[in-house]
Protein backbone atom coordinates (compact mmCIF):
# COMPACT_ATOMS: atom_id res chain seq x y z
CA UNK A 1 0.00 0.00 0.00
CA UNK A 2 2.71 2.58 0.68
CA UNK A 3 5.60 3.24 -1.94
CA UNK A 4 4.10 5.92 -3.70
CA UNK A 5 5.21 9.24 -1.42
CA UNK A 6 8.39 9.23 -2.63
CA UNK A 7 10.82 12.11 -3.91
CA UNK A 8 11.76 12.65 -8.09
CA UNK A 9 15.43 12.39 -6.98
CA UNK A 10 16.62 13.93 -10.40
CA UNK A 11 14.90 17.07 -9.54
CA UNK A 12 16.24 17.69 -6.08
CA UNK A 13 19.70 19.05 -5.26
CA UNK A 14 22.58 16.83 -3.84
CA UNK A 15 21.99 18.07 -0.96
CA UNK A 16 18.32 17.80 -0.35
CA UNK A 17 18.55 13.84 -1.61
CA UNK A 18 21.05 13.75 1.46
CA UNK A 19 18.95 15.64 3.79
CA UNK A 20 15.63 13.01 2.91
CA UNK A 21 17.60 10.12 3.00
CA UNK A 22 18.88 10.96 6.49
CA UNK A 23 15.97 10.95 7.68
CA UNK A 24 14.75 8.14 5.87
CA UNK A 25 17.71 6.19 7.93
CA UNK A 26 16.54 7.42 11.41
CA UNK A 27 13.66 6.47 11.40
CA UNK A 28 14.65 2.85 10.42
CA UNK A 29 16.82 3.29 13.18
CA UNK A 30 14.45 4.15 15.41
CA UNK A 31 11.65 1.62 14.10
CA UNK A 32 14.96 -0.58 15.65
CA UNK A 33 15.63 0.96 18.51
CA UNK A 34 11.24 1.12 19.54
CA UNK A 35 10.54 -2.08 18.15
CA UNK A 36 13.14 -4.02 17.30
CA UNK A 37 13.23 -6.35 13.59
CA UNK A 38 9.48 -6.07 13.06
CA UNK A 39 9.35 -1.93 13.48
CA UNK A 40 11.69 -2.02 10.83
CA UNK A 41 9.37 -4.07 8.48
CA UNK A 42 7.20 -1.66 8.95
CA UNK A 43 9.71 1.04 7.43
CA UNK A 44 8.46 3.67 4.55
CA UNK A 45 8.88 6.36 2.37
CA UNK A 46 5.03 7.51 3.18
CA UNK A 47 5.88 7.80 6.77
CA UNK A 48 9.20 9.35 6.28
CA UNK A 49 7.26 12.59 4.51
CA UNK A 50 5.06 12.64 7.52
CA UNK A 51 8.26 13.12 9.55
CA UNK A 52 9.87 15.59 7.47
CA UNK A 53 6.01 17.56 7.25
CA UNK A 54 5.69 18.04 10.71
CA UNK A 55 9.48 17.98 11.47
CA UNK A 56 9.52 21.36 9.59
CA UNK A 57 6.24 22.76 10.77
CA UNK A 58 7.24 22.15 14.58
CA UNK A 59 10.77 23.28 14.30
CA UNK A 60 11.95 19.83 15.45
CA UNK A 61 15.29 19.80 16.65
CA UNK A 62 17.01 17.03 15.17
CA UNK A 63 19.72 14.81 16.66
CA UNK A 64 22.31 14.01 13.88
CA UNK A 65 24.64 10.76 13.97
CA UNK A 66 26.34 8.76 11.35
CA UNK A 67 25.39 4.98 11.11
CA UNK A 68 26.44 1.85 9.38
CA UNK A 69 24.11 -1.14 8.00
CA UNK A 70 24.01 -3.84 5.84
CA UNK A 71 21.47 -2.31 3.05
CA UNK A 72 23.84 0.56 2.77
CA UNK A 73 27.51 -0.89 2.66
CA UNK A 74 29.27 1.56 1.16
CA UNK A 75 29.86 3.94 4.08
CA UNK A 76 28.59 5.74 6.57
CA UNK A 77 25.25 7.57 6.52
CA UNK A 78 24.00 9.86 8.41
CA UNK A 79 20.45 9.39 10.29
CA UNK A 80 18.36 12.01 11.68
CA UNK A 81 16.12 11.48 14.57
CA UNK A 82 13.62 13.94 16.22
CA UNK A 83 10.45 13.33 18.17
CA UNK A 84 8.58 13.23 15.33
CA UNK A 85 10.85 10.39 14.32
CA UNK A 86 9.41 8.41 17.54
CA UNK A 87 6.12 9.88 16.27
CA UNK A 88 6.27 7.98 13.32
CA UNK A 89 7.82 4.94 14.84
CA UNK A 90 4.95 4.65 17.24
CA UNK A 91 1.72 5.11 14.07
CA UNK A 92 3.54 2.13 12.30
CA UNK A 93 3.12 -0.34 15.23
CA UNK A 94 -0.52 1.04 15.79
CA UNK A 95 -1.04 0.25 12.09
CA UNK A 96 0.78 -2.91 11.45
CA UNK A 97 -0.86 -4.19 14.51
CA UNK A 98 -4.33 -3.69 13.52
CA UNK A 99 -3.93 -4.44 9.69
CA UNK A 100 -2.39 -7.99 10.99
CA UNK A 101 -4.45 -10.42 9.94
CA UNK A 102 -2.35 -12.93 9.80
CA UNK A 103 -1.63 -15.24 12.17
CA UNK A 104 1.84 -14.07 13.83
CA UNK A 105 1.30 -15.75 16.60
CA UNK A 106 4.01 -14.55 18.83
CA UNK A 107 4.89 -11.61 16.73
CA UNK A 108 1.45 -10.76 17.57
CA UNK A 109 1.82 -11.13 21.40
CA UNK A 110 4.75 -9.34 20.93
CA UNK A 111 3.14 -6.38 19.68
CA UNK A 112 0.09 -6.29 21.54
CA UNK A 113 2.54 -5.50 24.75
CA UNK A 114 4.25 -2.87 22.91
CA UNK A 115 0.52 -1.53 22.45
CA UNK A 116 -0.84 -1.66 25.51
CA UNK A 117 2.69 0.09 26.76
CA UNK A 118 2.27 2.53 24.00
CA UNK A 119 -0.88 3.98 24.96
CA UNK A 120 -0.66 3.74 28.44
CA UNK A 121 2.66 5.79 28.93
CA UNK A 122 2.91 7.58 25.30
CA UNK A 123 0.32 9.83 25.36
CA UNK A 124 1.00 11.66 28.50
CA UNK A 125 4.86 12.15 27.50
CA UNK A 126 4.15 13.41 24.33
CA UNK A 127 0.96 15.42 24.66
CA UNK A 128 -0.40 13.06 21.92
CA UNK A 129 -3.73 11.52 21.95
CA UNK A 130 -2.65 7.86 21.13
CA UNK A 131 -5.72 6.30 22.06
CA UNK A 132 -8.12 7.87 20.27
CA UNK A 133 -5.84 7.86 17.04
CA UNK A 134 -5.54 3.99 17.54
CA UNK A 135 -9.41 3.55 18.20
CA UNK A 136 -9.71 5.12 14.66
CA UNK A 137 -7.39 3.97 12.99
CA UNK A 138 -8.91 0.37 14.21
CA UNK A 139 -12.25 1.55 13.17
CA UNK A 140 -11.61 2.43 10.10
CA UNK A 141 -9.66 -0.81 8.90
CA UNK A 142 -12.56 -2.89 9.90
CA UNK A 143 -15.15 -0.61 8.16
CA UNK A 144 -12.22 -1.03 5.14
CA UNK A 145 -12.51 -4.70 4.99
CA UNK A 146 -15.71 -5.24 5.39
CA UNK A 147 -16.38 -3.19 2.34
CA UNK A 148 -14.11 -4.75 0.58
CA UNK A 149 -15.37 -7.99 1.12
CA UNK A 150 -18.57 -6.92 0.08
CA UNK A 151 -16.87 -5.66 -2.98
CA UNK A 152 -17.94 -2.21 -3.30
CA UNK A 153 -16.98 0.08 -6.33
CA UNK A 154 -17.97 3.29 -4.10
CA UNK A 155 -14.16 5.05 -4.76
CA UNK A 156 -15.17 7.50 -2.43
CA UNK A 157 -16.22 5.43 0.69
CA UNK A 158 -13.26 2.81 0.56
CA UNK A 159 -10.17 5.46 -0.15
CA UNK A 160 -11.85 7.46 2.17
CA UNK A 161 -11.57 5.14 4.87
CA UNK A 162 -7.88 4.93 4.18
CA UNK A 163 -7.86 8.79 4.05
CA UNK A 164 -9.39 9.09 7.90
CA UNK A 165 -6.65 6.68 9.02
CA UNK A 166 -4.21 8.72 7.33
CA UNK A 167 -5.69 12.30 8.52
CA UNK A 168 -5.41 10.89 12.02
CA UNK A 169 -1.52 10.04 11.58
CA UNK A 170 -1.10 13.68 10.28
CA UNK A 171 -3.23 15.55 12.57
CA UNK A 172 -0.95 15.10 15.41
CA UNK A 173 -1.68 17.87 18.16
CA UNK A 174 -5.21 19.09 18.28
CA UNK A 175 -3.96 23.07 17.48
CA UNK A 176 -4.23 25.32 15.26
CA UNK A 177 -2.63 23.21 12.30
CA UNK A 178 -4.66 20.47 13.10
CA UNK A 179 -7.55 20.96 10.33
CA UNK A 180 -4.79 21.62 7.25
CA UNK A 181 -3.05 18.50 8.70
CA UNK A 182 -6.29 16.57 8.41
CA UNK A 183 -7.48 17.88 5.04
CA UNK A 184 -4.06 17.43 3.80
CA UNK A 185 -3.58 13.77 5.43
CA UNK A 186 -7.19 12.65 4.33
CA UNK A 187 -6.99 13.74 0.53
CA UNK A 188 -3.08 12.00 0.59
CA UNK A 189 -4.86 8.67 1.96
CA UNK A 190 -6.96 8.92 -0.52
CA UNK A 191 -4.56 9.43 -2.92
CA UNK A 192 -2.58 6.57 -2.28
CA UNK A 193 -5.39 4.15 -2.09
CA UNK A 194 -6.34 5.22 -5.68
CA UNK A 195 -3.21 4.53 -6.69
CA UNK A 196 -2.48 1.33 -5.30
CA UNK A 197 -5.99 0.28 -6.94
CA UNK A 198 -4.72 1.35 -10.38
CA UNK A 199 -1.11 -0.34 -9.80
CA UNK A 200 -3.02 -3.40 -8.69
CA UNK A 201 -5.46 -3.32 -11.10
CA UNK A 202 -4.42 -6.43 -13.65
CA UNK A 203 -3.25 -8.76 -11.06
CA UNK A 204 -6.66 -8.38 -9.08
CA UNK A 205 -8.81 -8.98 -12.32
CA UNK A 206 -6.49 -12.10 -12.46
CA UNK A 207 -6.78 -13.20 -9.27
CA UNK A 208 -10.67 -12.29 -8.60
CA UNK A 209 -9.30 -9.84 -5.69
CA UNK A 210 -11.13 -6.59 -4.29
CA UNK A 211 -10.36 -3.74 -6.35
CA UNK A 212 -12.82 -0.86 -6.66
CA UNK A 213 -11.98 0.80 -10.16
CA UNK A 214 -12.63 -2.93 -11.39
CA UNK A 215 -16.37 -1.36 -12.99
CA UNK A 216 -14.68 1.00 -14.57
CA UNK A 217 -12.24 -1.11 -15.79
CA UNK A 218 -13.43 -1.63 -19.34
CA UNK A 219 -14.06 2.91 -20.30
CA UNK A 220 -11.80 3.61 -23.12
CA UNK A 221 -10.82 6.69 -20.94
CA UNK A 222 -10.13 4.32 -17.96
CA UNK A 223 -6.36 5.60 -17.45
CA UNK A 224 -7.79 9.54 -17.96
CA UNK A 225 -10.24 9.28 -15.75
CA UNK A 226 -7.55 7.46 -13.45
CA UNK A 227 -5.45 10.66 -13.42
CA UNK A 228 -8.29 12.85 -13.32
CA UNK A 229 -9.68 11.60 -9.75
CA UNK A 230 -5.90 10.86 -8.23
CA UNK A 231 -5.47 14.59 -9.30
CA UNK A 232 -8.51 15.77 -7.77
CA UNK A 233 -7.35 14.03 -4.81
CA UNK A 234 -3.52 15.19 -4.87
CA UNK A 235 -4.21 19.02 -5.40
CA UNK A 236 -6.49 19.02 -1.86
CA UNK A 237 -3.99 17.64 -0.10
CA UNK A 238 -2.37 20.23 -1.86
CA UNK A 239 -3.99 23.19 -0.62
CA UNK A 240 -4.05 22.24 2.74
CA UNK A 241 -0.41 21.73 2.64
CA UNK A 242 0.48 25.39 1.60
CA UNK A 243 -1.88 26.79 3.86
CA UNK A 244 0.97 25.33 6.53
CA UNK A 245 3.86 27.67 7.38
CA UNK A 246 6.57 24.99 6.46
CA UNK A 247 9.63 26.83 5.75
CA UNK A 248 13.02 24.05 5.62
CA UNK A 249 11.95 21.17 3.88
CA UNK A 250 9.89 23.02 1.52
CA UNK A 251 11.98 21.98 -1.72
CA UNK A 252 12.31 18.33 -1.14
CA UNK A 253 8.07 18.63 0.04
CA UNK A 254 6.41 20.13 -3.07
CA UNK A 255 9.06 17.49 -4.97
CA UNK A 256 7.28 14.69 -3.42
CA UNK A 257 4.21 15.89 -4.06
CA UNK A 258 4.29 17.68 -7.27
CA UNK A 259 6.68 15.24 -9.04
CA UNK A 260 7.40 12.05 -6.84
CA UNK A 261 3.72 10.95 -6.20
CA UNK A 262 3.46 10.40 -9.82
CA UNK A 263 6.49 8.20 -10.28
CA UNK A 264 4.65 5.25 -9.65
CA UNK A 265 1.49 6.16 -11.77
CA UNK A 266 3.86 7.13 -14.68
CA UNK A 267 5.57 3.63 -15.11
CA UNK A 268 1.96 1.87 -14.46
CA UNK A 269 0.16 4.05 -17.52
CA UNK A 270 2.88 3.60 -19.56
CA UNK A 271 3.15 -0.05 -18.96
CA UNK A 272 -0.55 -0.78 -19.37
CA UNK A 273 -0.07 1.64 -22.79
CA UNK A 274 2.22 -1.37 -24.24
CA UNK A 275 5.37 1.27 -24.18
CA UNK A 276 7.60 -0.65 -21.38
CA UNK A 277 6.16 -4.31 -21.64
CA UNK A 278 9.62 -5.51 -19.15
CA UNK A 279 9.32 -2.81 -16.66
CA UNK A 280 5.95 -4.21 -14.36
CA UNK A 281 5.82 -2.82 -11.19
CA UNK A 282 5.52 -5.77 -9.13
CA UNK A 283 9.21 -6.78 -10.26
CA UNK A 284 10.08 -2.96 -9.42
CA UNK A 285 8.33 -3.75 -6.25
CA UNK A 286 10.28 -7.10 -4.94
CA UNK A 287 13.67 -6.09 -6.66
CA UNK A 288 14.87 -2.64 -4.71
CA UNK A 289 17.31 -4.40 -2.55
CA UNK A 290 19.63 -1.45 -2.84
CA UNK A 291 18.15 1.93 -1.97
CA UNK A 292 20.21 5.02 -2.14
CA UNK A 293 23.05 2.87 -3.46
CA UNK A 294 24.04 3.62 -7.55
CA UNK A 295 20.43 3.85 -8.98
CA UNK A 296 17.26 4.37 -6.54
CA UNK A 297 14.37 2.91 -7.00
CA UNK A 298 12.07 5.66 -5.41
CA UNK A 299 8.91 4.04 -6.56
CA UNK A 300 9.36 0.44 -4.77
CA UNK A 301 8.32 -0.77 -1.38
CA UNK A 302 10.87 0.44 0.46
CA UNK A 303 9.99 -2.15 3.55
CA UNK A 304 11.67 -5.39 1.63
CA UNK A 305 15.09 -3.28 1.28
CA UNK A 306 15.64 -2.78 4.95
CA UNK A 307 14.42 -6.31 5.96
CA UNK A 308 18.41 -7.90 5.62
CA UNK A 309 18.87 -5.71 8.68
CA UNK A 310 20.54 -7.95 11.50
CA UNK A 311 22.63 -5.52 13.27
CA UNK B 1 -7.55 44.53 12.67
CA UNK B 2 -4.62 46.47 11.05
CA UNK B 3 -2.92 45.38 7.67
CA UNK B 4 -1.90 41.74 8.15
CA UNK B 5 0.86 42.16 5.75
CA UNK B 6 2.42 44.88 8.21
CA UNK B 7 1.78 42.72 11.12
CA UNK B 8 4.36 39.93 9.52
CA UNK B 9 6.36 43.36 8.16
CA UNK B 10 6.63 41.97 4.51
CA UNK B 11 5.06 44.00 1.65
CA UNK B 12 1.94 42.74 -0.67
CA UNK B 13 3.82 41.43 -3.17
CA UNK B 14 5.93 39.36 -0.95
CA UNK B 15 6.01 35.46 -2.40
CA UNK B 16 3.71 32.75 -0.14
CA UNK B 17 7.11 31.44 0.95
CA UNK B 18 8.06 34.60 2.16
CA UNK B 19 4.80 34.79 3.99
CA UNK B 20 5.37 31.53 5.86
CA UNK B 21 9.44 32.74 6.45
CA UNK B 22 8.00 35.57 7.90
CA UNK B 23 5.25 34.02 10.12
CA UNK B 24 7.93 31.38 11.44
CA UNK B 25 10.22 34.08 12.71
CA UNK B 26 8.01 36.25 14.36
CA UNK B 27 5.78 33.37 15.84
CA UNK B 28 8.74 31.50 17.13
CA UNK B 29 9.27 34.89 18.44
CA UNK B 30 6.36 35.62 20.39
CA UNK B 31 5.33 31.89 20.96
CA UNK B 32 4.46 31.26 24.63
CA UNK B 33 6.67 28.90 24.89
CA UNK B 34 9.48 31.33 24.00
CA UNK B 35 8.32 33.50 26.67
CA UNK B 36 7.59 32.18 29.37
CA UNK B 37 10.15 34.14 31.85
CA UNK B 38 9.54 37.27 29.56
CA UNK B 39 7.86 39.95 32.32
CA UNK B 40 6.09 41.15 29.18
CA UNK B 41 4.50 37.78 28.18
CA UNK B 42 1.48 38.51 28.10
CA UNK B 43 1.68 41.42 25.54
CA UNK B 44 3.95 38.79 23.77
CA UNK B 45 0.91 36.32 23.69
CA UNK B 46 -0.72 39.28 22.33
CA UNK B 47 1.68 39.49 19.54
CA UNK B 48 1.32 35.71 19.01
CA UNK B 49 -2.04 35.60 18.53
CA UNK B 50 -2.18 38.45 16.05
CA UNK B 51 0.61 37.46 14.18
CA UNK B 52 -1.45 33.81 13.93
CA UNK B 53 -4.42 35.94 12.54
CA UNK B 54 -2.57 37.93 10.26
CA UNK B 55 -0.95 34.44 8.35
CA UNK B 56 -4.50 32.58 8.34
CA UNK B 57 -5.98 36.16 6.63
CA UNK B 58 -3.19 36.44 3.85
CA UNK B 59 -3.33 32.47 3.31
CA UNK B 60 -7.17 32.98 2.93
CA UNK B 61 -7.59 35.65 0.65
CA UNK B 62 -4.16 34.06 -1.71
CA UNK B 63 -5.44 30.61 -1.84
CA UNK B 64 -9.06 31.61 -3.15
CA UNK B 65 -7.78 33.56 -6.92
CA UNK B 66 -10.47 30.63 -8.35
CA UNK B 67 -13.00 31.38 -6.66
CA UNK B 68 -15.28 34.03 -8.18
CA UNK B 69 -17.36 34.71 -4.76
CA UNK B 70 -14.18 34.50 -2.57
CA UNK B 71 -15.45 31.67 -0.88
CA UNK B 72 -13.58 28.32 -0.30
CA UNK B 73 -11.98 26.92 -3.72
CA UNK B 74 -13.96 23.95 -3.20
CA UNK B 75 -12.03 22.40 -0.52
CA UNK B 76 -14.84 22.32 2.16
CA UNK B 77 -14.24 19.13 3.82
CA UNK B 78 -16.52 19.37 6.62
CA UNK B 79 -15.71 21.33 9.51
CA UNK B 80 -13.45 19.59 11.72
CA UNK B 81 -16.66 19.02 13.94
CA UNK B 82 -18.75 16.51 11.44
CA UNK B 83 -15.47 13.49 11.08
CA UNK B 84 -14.40 11.64 13.05
CA UNK B 85 -17.12 9.47 13.90
CA UNK B 86 -18.47 8.35 16.93
CA UNK B 87 -15.35 8.86 18.79
CA UNK B 88 -16.48 12.82 19.22
CA UNK B 89 -14.02 15.34 21.07
CA UNK B 90 -10.93 13.63 22.66
CA UNK B 91 -10.98 16.11 25.03
CA UNK B 92 -8.61 17.44 27.84
CA UNK B 93 -5.44 17.42 25.10
CA UNK B 94 -5.48 21.30 24.58
CA UNK B 95 -1.32 21.27 23.93
CA UNK B 96 -1.10 24.26 22.62
CA UNK B 97 -2.39 26.74 24.88
CA UNK B 98 -2.81 29.56 22.97
CA UNK B 99 -4.96 27.87 19.75
CA UNK B 100 -8.54 29.28 19.27
CA UNK B 101 -10.39 26.51 18.20
CA UNK B 102 -12.01 28.17 15.29
CA UNK B 103 -8.90 29.36 13.97
CA UNK B 104 -9.78 27.85 9.91
CA UNK B 105 -13.25 28.89 11.10
CA UNK B 106 -14.87 28.73 7.40
CA UNK B 107 -11.52 28.02 5.45
CA UNK B 108 -12.66 24.48 5.80
CA UNK B 109 -16.33 24.96 5.56
CA UNK B 110 -17.14 24.82 2.35
CA UNK B 111 -18.43 28.47 1.76
CA UNK B 112 -20.70 27.59 -0.86
CA UNK B 113 -22.73 30.74 0.00
CA UNK B 114 -26.02 30.66 0.58
CA UNK B 115 -28.81 28.55 -0.28
CA UNK B 116 -32.54 29.39 -0.35
CA UNK B 117 -32.41 31.89 -3.04
CA UNK B 118 -32.17 28.70 -5.26
CA UNK B 119 -35.57 27.99 -4.04
CA UNK B 120 -37.24 31.19 -4.69
CA UNK B 121 -38.31 29.03 -7.72
CA UNK B 122 -40.24 26.58 -5.84
CA UNK B 123 -41.91 28.99 -3.48
CA UNK B 124 -44.67 29.82 -5.67
CA UNK B 125 -45.33 25.88 -6.44
CA UNK B 126 -47.31 23.57 -3.74
CA UNK B 127 -44.72 23.29 -1.09
CA UNK B 128 -44.72 19.71 -1.48
CA UNK B 129 -42.83 17.10 0.59
CA UNK B 130 -39.92 17.02 -1.72
CA UNK B 131 -39.54 20.73 -1.81
CA UNK B 132 -39.34 20.96 1.76
CA UNK B 133 -36.72 18.45 2.18
CA UNK B 134 -34.64 20.01 -0.69
CA UNK B 135 -34.94 23.97 1.18
CA UNK B 136 -34.19 21.81 4.43
CA UNK B 137 -31.04 20.36 3.01
CA UNK B 138 -30.15 23.50 1.58
CA UNK B 139 -30.62 24.85 5.32
CA UNK B 140 -28.16 22.38 6.27
CA UNK B 141 -25.52 23.20 3.60
CA UNK B 142 -25.51 26.64 5.02
CA UNK B 143 -24.69 25.64 8.37
CA UNK B 144 -22.27 23.17 6.69
CA UNK B 145 -24.21 20.24 8.29
CA UNK B 146 -23.18 17.67 5.28
CA UNK B 147 -24.43 14.38 6.55
CA UNK B 148 -27.46 15.65 7.79
CA UNK B 149 -27.81 17.47 4.34
CA UNK B 150 -26.89 14.02 2.55
CA UNK B 151 -29.56 12.04 5.03
CA UNK B 152 -32.56 14.33 3.64
CA UNK B 153 -31.45 14.16 -0.12
CA UNK B 154 -31.59 10.72 0.55
CA UNK B 155 -35.11 10.57 1.39
CA UNK B 156 -36.00 12.41 -1.14
CA UNK B 157 -37.27 9.73 -4.32
CA UNK B 158 -36.92 12.65 -7.66
CA UNK B 159 -33.78 13.56 -8.57
CA UNK B 160 -33.97 17.27 -10.56
CA UNK B 161 -30.82 18.62 -11.49
CA UNK B 162 -31.17 21.01 -7.97
CA UNK B 163 -30.85 18.19 -6.07
CA UNK B 164 -27.85 16.61 -7.72
CA UNK B 165 -26.82 20.18 -7.35
CA UNK B 166 -27.17 19.66 -3.56
CA UNK B 167 -25.64 16.32 -3.18
CA UNK B 168 -22.92 17.53 -4.78
CA UNK B 169 -21.95 20.32 -2.23
CA UNK B 170 -22.95 18.08 0.19
CA UNK B 171 -20.84 14.94 -0.51
CA UNK B 172 -17.61 17.36 -1.62
CA UNK B 173 -17.85 18.82 2.37
CA UNK B 174 -18.11 15.70 3.81
CA UNK B 175 -14.71 14.37 1.55
CA UNK B 176 -16.33 12.65 -1.44
CA UNK B 177 -15.34 14.65 -4.04
CA UNK B 178 -15.34 12.00 -7.10
CA UNK B 179 -19.04 11.33 -6.16
CA UNK B 180 -19.20 15.41 -5.78
CA UNK B 181 -17.62 15.98 -9.23
CA UNK B 182 -20.13 13.15 -11.01
CA UNK B 183 -23.04 14.79 -9.43
CA UNK B 184 -22.48 18.44 -10.05
CA UNK B 185 -21.63 17.27 -13.98
CA UNK B 186 -25.07 15.57 -13.96
CA UNK B 187 -27.01 18.34 -12.87
CA UNK B 188 -24.86 21.01 -15.47
CA UNK B 189 -25.55 18.30 -17.83
CA UNK B 190 -29.66 18.24 -17.34
CA UNK B 191 -29.84 21.89 -16.89
CA UNK B 192 -26.73 23.33 -19.22
CA UNK B 193 -28.12 26.79 -19.45
CA UNK B 194 -27.70 27.30 -15.44
CA UNK B 195 -24.84 29.62 -14.58
CA UNK B 196 -24.44 28.43 -10.84
CA UNK B 197 -24.46 24.11 -11.89
CA UNK B 198 -21.70 25.08 -14.29
CA UNK B 199 -19.92 27.24 -12.06
CA UNK B 200 -19.72 24.17 -9.42
CA UNK B 201 -18.40 22.08 -12.25
CA UNK B 202 -15.35 24.65 -12.92
CA UNK B 203 -14.78 24.93 -8.63
CA UNK B 204 -14.44 21.74 -7.95
CA UNK B 205 -11.85 21.42 -10.80
CA UNK B 206 -10.40 24.67 -10.21
CA UNK B 207 -7.94 22.83 -7.70
CA UNK B 208 -7.06 20.45 -10.52
CA UNK B 209 -5.92 23.55 -12.46
CA UNK B 210 -4.32 24.98 -9.95
CA UNK B 211 -2.21 22.00 -9.14
CA UNK B 212 -1.44 20.83 -12.48
CA UNK B 213 0.07 24.84 -13.07
CA UNK B 214 2.46 24.18 -9.84
CA UNK B 215 3.93 20.76 -11.56
CA UNK B 216 5.39 22.34 -14.32
CA UNK B 217 8.40 23.21 -12.90
CA UNK B 218 9.20 19.48 -12.67
CA UNK B 219 9.99 17.31 -15.10
CA UNK B 220 8.00 14.10 -15.47
CA UNK B 221 9.48 10.44 -14.55
CA UNK B 222 9.47 8.90 -17.85
CA UNK B 223 9.28 5.24 -18.01
CA UNK B 224 12.22 4.82 -19.93
CA UNK B 225 13.91 6.66 -16.90
CA UNK B 226 12.67 3.58 -14.86
CA UNK B 227 14.09 1.20 -16.89
CA UNK B 228 17.19 2.37 -16.22
CA UNK B 229 16.14 2.69 -12.76
CA UNK B 230 15.56 -0.99 -12.98
CA UNK B 231 18.11 -2.56 -14.94
CA UNK B 232 20.98 -0.57 -12.43
CA UNK B 233 19.23 -1.94 -9.84
CA UNK B 234 18.76 -5.73 -10.49
CA UNK B 235 23.09 -4.90 -11.17
CA UNK B 236 23.56 -3.75 -7.88
CA UNK B 237 21.34 -6.67 -6.46
CA UNK B 238 23.82 -9.37 -8.59
CA UNK B 239 26.79 -7.69 -6.82
CA UNK B 240 25.37 -7.03 -3.70
CA UNK B 241 25.84 -9.91 -1.70
CA UNK B 242 23.47 -8.97 1.38
CA UNK B 243 20.57 -9.45 -1.37
CA UNK B 244 20.87 -13.00 -2.26
CA UNK B 245 18.82 -15.49 -0.86
CA UNK B 246 16.92 -13.60 1.73
CA UNK B 247 13.32 -14.15 1.26
CA UNK B 248 12.06 -11.60 3.21
CA UNK B 249 13.70 -9.41 0.59
CA UNK B 250 11.64 -10.56 -2.52
CA UNK B 251 8.96 -12.65 -0.76
CA UNK B 252 5.73 -10.42 -1.65
CA UNK B 253 6.07 -7.18 1.09
CA UNK B 254 4.66 -7.22 4.56
CA UNK B 255 0.99 -5.41 5.22
CA UNK B 256 2.48 -2.04 4.25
Amino acid sequence: MFGYVVINEQELKVREVGLYRSYYCGFCRELKRKYGFPGQMTLSYDMTFLIMVLSDLYDAKDTVAKTRCIAHPLGEHQTRINLYTEYAADMNLILSYYACLDDWSDEKKLHKLMLARLLQRRSQEAGINYGHKAAVIKDRLDKLHAAENSDSSDIDLVAGYFGDIMAELFAIYEDEWEEPLRHMGFYLGKFIYIMDAYDDLEKDQKSGSFNPLKKMADRPDFDDCCQQILTMMISRSCEAFELLPCVENLPILRNILYSGVWTRYNNVRARRQGLTPDASSDSARSHSPAAFSDATILGADSSLQESKHSG
Amino acid sequence: MSDPYQVLGVSRSATDDDIKKAYRTLSRKYHPDSNINNPNKEQAEEKFKEVQAAYKQIMYERQHPYSSSGSSSGSGYGSSGSYGGSYGSSGGYGYRGSYDGDFWGDFFGGGFGGFGGQQRSYQNQNQDEDSIRLQAAANYLNSRHYQEALNVLNSISSHSAQWYYYSAIANSGLGNNVLALQQAQTAAQMEPSNQTYQELVQRLNSGSSWYQSRQNPYETFSSGTANWCLRLCLLNAALNLCCGGGGLCCGGYPMW
